[in-house]
């Protein structure tokens, strides 16, 4: 019996090594890798057109000093038409040599049409798909998904960086949204709360055309409803808790100028409460901290503590507005961005059953409380400005 | 495995073996005695010498008018001349007729002679033909005399050798330079003179059938598992082999794990070394005609240890020892890790890495597997070449190497340049543990083959596999993989890192049960108190 054993182990683990073959191996000059994918209806109805941006490793590298280089896009932009966004994908393989690779896809932009037709079906493949990655971000364009792709870049040398970069850095600002496909997946999975992705579009600056990111794309389950702007934009980022810093403008205390406040920390909390009448009732903290970080006005010392207070009050009353907007146009257009469903079920879970069926219902009338701390810390390297030291 | 078929060639080979092996012995003389006529004795040892030139049978007479006939045979080479001139033919020869009335010198007396007459250190009587024919090729003098059943041995032995030196491998920037020399005995001194110790015991064996090599077992008695002193005895016993050329023979014989690319006995060449390791409860081994000093048992951490990392001071040192554990880890992983990401795992690759490497194998014809492997390769033949050729033509391999692996091997498109980086990061690490070199090599060679099938799945089975084997090693009855497994925190003390002198109390427990500690308690440095300032 173990004689047998033995004999079989020593057969089985070859056949373990050499039947596998070289299962899934791929050589890096097989592959055609994908930086960035469009997402666009096709002229010819019920099909679908994807544009591709294919890195071309050869001409990415550093011109060397003998020559080479010799000044190529260090991409390919190609673009086919398909009845599923799979066949498409696959469809590639009859123009590329290379299969598509999409591990390192930075970017998935689904055109406004689609994005209004309901992009659920769309995103399928993408999420079902092993090869594709969660943290590749999403985005609408207003205008058709293939001419972002065809925009120009300066200092990133593959447009689908750039465009990827653009949402990472939009943190300075908050002003723009950085959804990548998990997070834009997890909410069209909420039966309530709504999507949103940022929203770009080709902007003509002089000759060339530039990707700019502006305000954010609103669903209503996955359908495209609306947008909005940047102020919005950051008042959905204040509820949501995404703030990380960007400027707030003010007028200054004497009404002569402006004050720009930079936030340094912010953080915010949702409460519910269900009130007697059965209604939710929705409060939102917000704790915020600031520094002073420009002053255009006539003030000599900002920093006198009524002075002081005041701006403080007014930088309070920018963030509320910037949420009243926000919180106004959601509920226009009844699409819960904010996620005050999934606190509410959170919170009541044995009432939510009924609740949910009705939230379309609830929503645009919902009560919302608006509860801003903003605070003042420093005053960068001066304390008054230059000319009255 | 591999055991159970050997065991199977074994018993084939069994029968013709053991009648070939005693035909052998045969052949080896029976013992006789000497007679007292030293014509007769003279006649008998030349016919199992035969004439070999570097013979010298010179025969005289001496004591009282010259009546005595003796003979001393020597080789030539082997022998001081000195000492034979000086200590032996002339007190006999000369100083015997000086004093021509005693009686006692016209004496066939052996004792009288080896006890008033030789004025040299190391005298022995005996009165086989074997035992004097074994010094003599020993390069011991021997002296028959006329009358006498028995012959001395005169310890005359005194041949050209390589003095003490720095030795080539295992050099170190503070510490001793000396190193092990080709000669047993001053081998032996030069441990003895580290451990001034009356515990600190050799054992002299002889192994070869026709080396008759020295063997010398070196222990210091107090501190040794006497268990492990029989096993060493037990094994090195056992070699019933024509010759011992050098230590790793022995070890051969020895090891516990013939079929592991692990070495589960150590070799060192310093002095010092082995003196630190005789100190822990360890055995070394010591072999006439190598530098090489056998040390028993061995533990896998061993070869991640310098001599120098106890000289210097703890930080540096524990900083180089983990260096040492990350460099055996590239120099076995690093060249399969490049091809499983690049073959298998590409979405691992940071992005703007992702576009570097694959522009490197833009336009490269072959797989990565084949890359690796071959280029692995070039290093290795570059790195034969370079150790075997005579000095003088070093820098052509030198030059040549760097030109074709290096250079024109990327610009003329046969090889990415990360490539040539990984191979080369691999090689230079490969020589930071010298001792795991060889195994180092072999199990590159596994992980690179696997993780061109499997990729990162692939190296995993064979990391578990070395692992299991690791772990299943064991050295003289001790585990190999001390003090990592079985845990030991003691041990854990000099692994990874090396804590100070005075915060490591006790030899390795494992085998030092009896007494495992070495020094006392508190012995960190501190600066005067300040009432003794006062005082």
């Amino acid at each position: 019996m173990q004689k047998n054993s033995k004999l079989l182990l020593i057969i089985l683990i070859p056949l373990l090594i050499v039947l596998n073959g070289c299962w899934d191996s791929r050589e890096l000059n097989t592959l055609a890798i994908v930086s960035c994918l469009g997402i666009d209806k096709a002229e010819e109805p019920g099909k679908i057109q994807i544009t591709a941006q294919i890195i071309k490793p050869g001409e990415i590298k550093a011109p060397q000093a003998g020559g080479g280089g010799g000044g190529k896009k260090p991409y390919w932009n190609i673009t086919t038409t398909g009845e599923t966004v799979f066949d498409t994908i696959r469809e590639f393989t009859h123009e590329s040599n290379r299969k598509l690779y999409l591990p390192h896809n930075e970017a998935l932009i689904f055109s406004q049409d689609i994005a209004r037709e309901g992009v659920e079906k769309y995103v399928d493949f993408f999420v079902r798909d092993p090869e594709s990655r969660r943290l590749t971000k999403v985005l609408i364009s207003k205008g058709k998904a293939n001419e972002i792709i065809d925009s120009e870049t300066e200092l990133e040398k593959i447009p689908g960086i750039n465009i990827s970069q653009l949402v990472d850095k939009s943190v300075a600002t908050s002003e723009a949204s950085d959804v990548n496909l998990q997070e834009f997946f997890t909410r069209l999975m909420s039966k309530t709360t709504a999507p949103v992705a940022s929203v770009i579009e080709v902007s003509d600056q002089g000759k060339e055309k530039i990707a700019r990111l502006s305000g954010t794309a609103v669903f209503k389950t996955d359908k495209l409803v609306g947008y909005l702007n940047k102020a919005e934009t950051r008042g959905l980022l204040w509820v949501i808790d995404k703030v990380k810093s960007g400027i707030i403008v003010v007028k200054s205390p004497s009404g002569e100028g402006k004050v720009s406040l930079e936030i340094i920390r912010a953080s915010s909390k949702i409460t519910t409460e269900i009130k007697d009448n059965n209604e939710p009732y929705i409060t939102v903290h917000i704790d915020e901290e600031g520094n002073l970080g420009d002053q255009m006005s006539p003030e000599d010392d900002l920093t006198i503590s009524p002075v002081w207070r005041s701006l403080e009050r007014s930088q309070a009353d920018v963030i509320h507005q910037e949420v009243m907007a926000a919180l106004k146009k959601a509920q226009e257009l009844n699409s819960d961005i904010f996620g005050f469903g999934d606190a509410v079920h959170r919170k009541y879970p044995e009432l939510w059953g009924e609740m949910e069926k009705q939230w379309d219902q609830y929503f645009p009338n919902l009560e919302v409380e608006v509860i801003v701390n903003a605070k003042l810390r420093r005053t960068g390297l001066i304390k008054k400005p230059p000319e009255q030291e | 495995m591999l055991r159970s078929i050997l065991k199977k060639i074994h018993f084939w080979q069994a029968l013709n073996q053991t009648i070939k092996r005693q035909g052998d012995n045969s052949q080896e003389l029976s013992p006789s005695n000497l007679s007292d006529n030293i014509q007769e004795n003279l006649k008998h040892l030349q016919t199992i010498l035969g004439t070999s030139s570097d013979i010298v049978v010179r025969e005289f007479n001496f004591g009282y008018e010259g009546k005595i006939e003796a003979a001393i045979i020597y080789l030539t080479g082997m022998t001081s001349s000195a000492i034979v001139n000086d200590s032996i033919i002339k007190p006999l020869m000369y100083d015997t007729r000086l004093f021509s009335s005693n009686e006692l010198l016209v004496t066939n007396n052996i004792e009288l002679i080896q006890k008033t007459m030789l004025s040299v250190g190391g005298v022995k009587r005996v009165s086989t033909i074997e035992l004097l024919i074994d010094g003599c090729l020993y390069g011991d003098t021997v002296l028959l005399v006329n009358g006498s059943q028995e012959a001395l041995v005169i310890s005359t032995v005194g041949w050209e050798a390589r003095s003490v030196e720095e030795p080539k491998t295992e050099g170190v920037v503070r510490g001793p330079r000396e190193g092990f020399t080709e000669t047993l005995g001053t081998n032996t001194a030069l441990l003895r003179r580290k451990i001034r110790n009356p515990n600190f015991t050799f054992e002299t064996m002889q192994i070869g059938q026709k080396t008759k090599t020295g063997v010398r077992i070196a222990y210091l008695k107090e501190l040794v598992n006497p268990r492990l002193v029989e096993e060493v005895k037990r094994r090195l016993k056992r070699i019933n082999t024509d010759a011992i050329l050098e230590s790793g023979y022995i070890e051969q014989y020895i090891e516990d794990a013939p079929f592991s690319p692990f070495q589960t006995v150590g070799n060192c060449e310093k002095p010092d070394v082995v003196a630190a390791k005789l100190l822990e409860g360890r055995v070394a081994i010591l072999v006439d005609g190598t530098p090489m000093v056998l040390t028993i048992p061995l533990f896998f951490i061993e070869s991640f240890q310098s001599a120098e990392d106890y000289y210097s001071r703890p930080y540096y040192a524990s900083m180089v020892r983990s260096l040492r554990y990350l460099a055996f880890l590239i120099t076995i992983l690093a060249p399969a890790a490049y091809v499983a990401l690049t073959n298998f795992h590409q979405e691992m690759i940071p992005t703007p890495l992702l576009f570097t490497m694959a522009a490197a194998k833009e336009g490269t014809p072959f797989p990565a597997v084949t890359e690796a492997l071959g280029m692995g390769l070039i290093f290795e033949i570059l790195r034969e070449a370079g150790v075997r050729l005579p000095r003088p033509v070093g820098s052509a391999i030198t030059i040549v190497g760097a030109l074709v692996i290096g250079e024109s091997a990327v610009s003329a498109g046969l090889i990415g340049a990360p490539m040539v980086i990984v191979v080369g990061i691999t090689a230079i690490s490969s020589f930071v543990v010298p001792p795991q070199a060889d195994a180092g090599a072999i199990l590159r060679l596994l992980f690179t083959i696997f993780a061109g099938f499997l990729g990162a799945f692939g190296m995993m089975i064979v990391l578990l596999g070395i692992l299991i084997h690791l772990s299943s090693l064991r050295s003289f009855g001790t585990p190999y993989l001390s003090p990592l497994a079985p845990l030991s925190l003691e041990g854990l003390k000099d692994t990874f890192i090396r804590v100070p002198l005075w915060a490591m109390f006790t030899r390795p427990r494992i085998f030092s049960g009896h007494d495992p500690q070495k020094q006392e308690f508190r012995l960190m440095p501190e600066p005067p108190s300040e009432d003794s300032e006062n005082r």
